[in-house]
Formats: C-alpha cells, sequence, structure tokens
C-alpha cells in the first residue's frame, strides 16, 4: 500500500451516516415491536405466523439495508451476492431438515394425531 | 517502425494505474463469509429446535409457550437493536478520526450488551432452578443450546470490545485498528439479525403454538 494511505477514508468507514443507523433501529425496534403486538392479539395461528414473518422479514431487510449497508456499490456487492447464494443453503437446512423428520415423526412416533387417527405406529 | 519499450529495471509489471490491493476490504469480506458460515450455525440449530419442539421430545416437561418470557424478549430485542446503534454511530466518529466518540459508542454498547445478557441469564437460570434446565427434555436441551450459542456470541462481541477500547486508546487509528473495528461492527450487527431471527422463531411462533 501507499505510504500515505489513510484508513479513515476508507470506503466502508465513511459509508456509515447518524441518519442511516437511527433509521435502522427506529424500523427495527418498531417492526419487531409490531409484531409482538399482534402475538397480545387473539388471531388465528396461521394468521399471525405470516403477519409476524412478514413484520421480522422486513426488520432483517431494513438491518442488511440500513445497519450493514448492502447496496450494489463497488465496495459492497460482493457482500451482496455472496449473501444472496447463502440464503438458499439457509432454507434447505432448516427446510430439509423438517421435512425429513416431519416424515420419520409421522412413521414412527406415537403423536396425538397419530394416535387419534387410528393409524398404527412402528412403536406400537 | 522502432519503438522504445523500457527494460531492466525501468520495466514495470504491473499497471501503475490500477487499483492497489486493499486490506481493510479483504479483512472485511473474509469476515462477513465467516459470518455467513456462522449463520449456518445457527440455521443447524433452528432446524433442531423445528424437530425437537413437539410433546415427544418434551419428555413431559414443558414445551416454548411455558418457558418463554416474550415481554422481556421484546426488550432484549430493544436493547440489543440499541447496543447497535451505539456502536454504529461510535464508528461515525471514526469517519473524523474522534477517539472519544468511537470509544464512547463502544462502551455504550458494551454496558446495552451486558443488560442484554443480564435478561437474557437471569431468565434462563431461574428455568433452570425449577427443575427446567437443559438436561430435563430433548426440547429444553435445544433451547438452551440456541439461546446460550447467540448469548456466548454476545459475550465473545464484549470481550471484543474491551480490548479495542484499550487498542483504539493505545494504537490510535492504525490500519489494524480500523479494520478490526469495522469487523468488530459487522460481527455485533450480526448478534443483532440473529436475535430477530430467535425471538421471531422461539418467542413469537413458539409461544403462539
Amino acid at each position: 500500500m501507499s505510504s500515505h494511505y489513510n484508513p479513515l477514508q476508507h470506503p466502508e468507514v465513511q459509508q456509515g451516516t447518524t441518519g442511516r443507523y437511527i433509521a435502522a433501529f427506529l424500523a427495527s425496534a418498531a417492526l419487531m415491536g409490531g409484531a409482538y403486538y399482534a402475538s397480545t392479539q387473539k388471531l388465528p395461528l396461521m394468521e399471525f405466523a405470516a403477519t409476524a414473518a412478514a413484520l421480522s422479514l422486513a426488520a432483517l431487510v431494513s438491518q442488511l439495508a440500513l445497519f450493514f449497508g448492502l447496496n450494489i456499490s463497488q465496495a459492497q456487492i460482493w457482500k451482496g451476492v455472496a449473501l444472496f447464494l447463502a440464503i438458499p443453503l439457509f432454507i434447505i437446512t432448516i427446510g430439509m431438515t423438517v421435512w425429513a423428520f416431519s416424515s420419520l415423526y409421522s412413521r414412527t412416533m406415537p403423536m396425538d394425531g397419530m394416535l387419534m387417527s387410528g393409524q398404527p405406529t412402528l412403536l406400537q | 517502425m522502432a519503438t522504445s519499450n523500457p527494460t531492466g529495471a525501468a520495466l514495470a509489471l504491473w499497471n501503475p494505474g490500477a487499483d492497489e490491493h486493499d486490506p481493510i476490504s479483504a479483512r472485511t469480506y473474509g469476515f462477513w463469509l465467516y459470518l455467513i458460515g456462522d449463520a449456518l450455525l445457527f440455521c443447524s440449530l433452528f432446524a433442531s429446535y423445528a424437530v425437537l419442539d413437539n410433546p415427544v421430545n418434551a419428555a413431559g416437561g414443558p414445551l416454548t409457550a411455558q418457558v418463554i418470557n416474550t415481554p422481556h424478549g421484546l426488550w432484549q430485542t430493544f436493547i440489543i437493536l440499541a447496543s447497535v446503534l451505539a456502536y454504529s454511530l461510535g464508528t461515525v466518529s471514526l469517519k473524523n478520526g474522534n477517539a472519544a466518540g468511537v470509544q464512547l459508542g463502544i462502551l455504550a454498547a458494551l454496558l446495552l450488551g451486558g443488560a442484554f445478557l443480564y435478561i437474557s441469564g437471569t431468565d434462563l437460570w431461574a428455568l433452570a432452578a425449577q427443575g427446567n434446565g437443559p438436561t430435563r427434555s430433548a426440547f429444553l436441551s435445544v433451547f438452551f443450546t440456541l439461546l446460550l450459542t447467540h448469548g456466548l456470541h454476545m459475550l465473545f462481541g464484549i470481550l471484543w470490545m474491551l480490548v479495542m477500547l484499550v487498542q483504539v486508546g493505545v494504537l490510535g487509528f492504525t490500519k489494524d485498528v480500523v479494520g478490526r473495528l469495522l469487523n468488530l461492527r459487522l460481527f455485533w450487527q450480526f448478534q443483532a439479525t440473529m436475535w430477530v431471527c430467535v425471538y421471531f422463531y422461539v418467542y413469537l411462533l413458539g409461544g403462539a403454538r
């Protein structure tokens, strides 16, 4: 590096602004507060799950954009690309595990639903 | 037609106008890839949680709705977001080379992180004292593992902040110190992101079932 290199002039140092960080805090706190408020209402489970998931996802996106500062600038684009490519791995890790065990449980575990359906399980 | 190409010591094997190696960007990108790997660790814990959160794996013990304190979790959410805000504002001071501003931001983030851990620790301790510790059932094992994994990340972040408080004071804003401050900012912001996932999945969804 040049002997005149000043780390404080680095794009990642210069990218943060007070307004952006305060906006990130307010957006995330409001969205998660909204999700909590939804939990105090007597919503049907699926309706509540969809509402809370949408609000939490919006909170995550606001953090990625405003706290982490992910965007398509030259300084940040590869972080966004790496995350974009990793998201399917997150979904596969959780989704495949849940799917596999859900299938296993329905065949091997004496769950309430199974007992009520009258279907014998491997443990019976 | 004759041309005069430089030879010997005058010959440059690279383009002198090209971008120079950027160690700060290389470090933050490498650390970002580590954080994605860390997120996969949390994914495996969420998958385990989803598998074990049912009456069969509770072994007659409590399930999520009986062991969580959703309002406490919301306060923890606000506290960790405030902690990330404090650290991030500290790095805004870094733009101007303001060491006192950076140290103040780190100190505030550190104290708020400590408050987060205190709430989490007292809730888990009270649960264990009631006989519902991690050895009570497979469900409680994964419940404690998930929350303690996040708590250990927080604890490590606090220790890292203590180190950076000293380094900013002693070494100043060298290339290495600035790189570490930026990586710590990523690490701390990542903890808030993971906590939003924990709060949604464990506290909100788990409490609703």
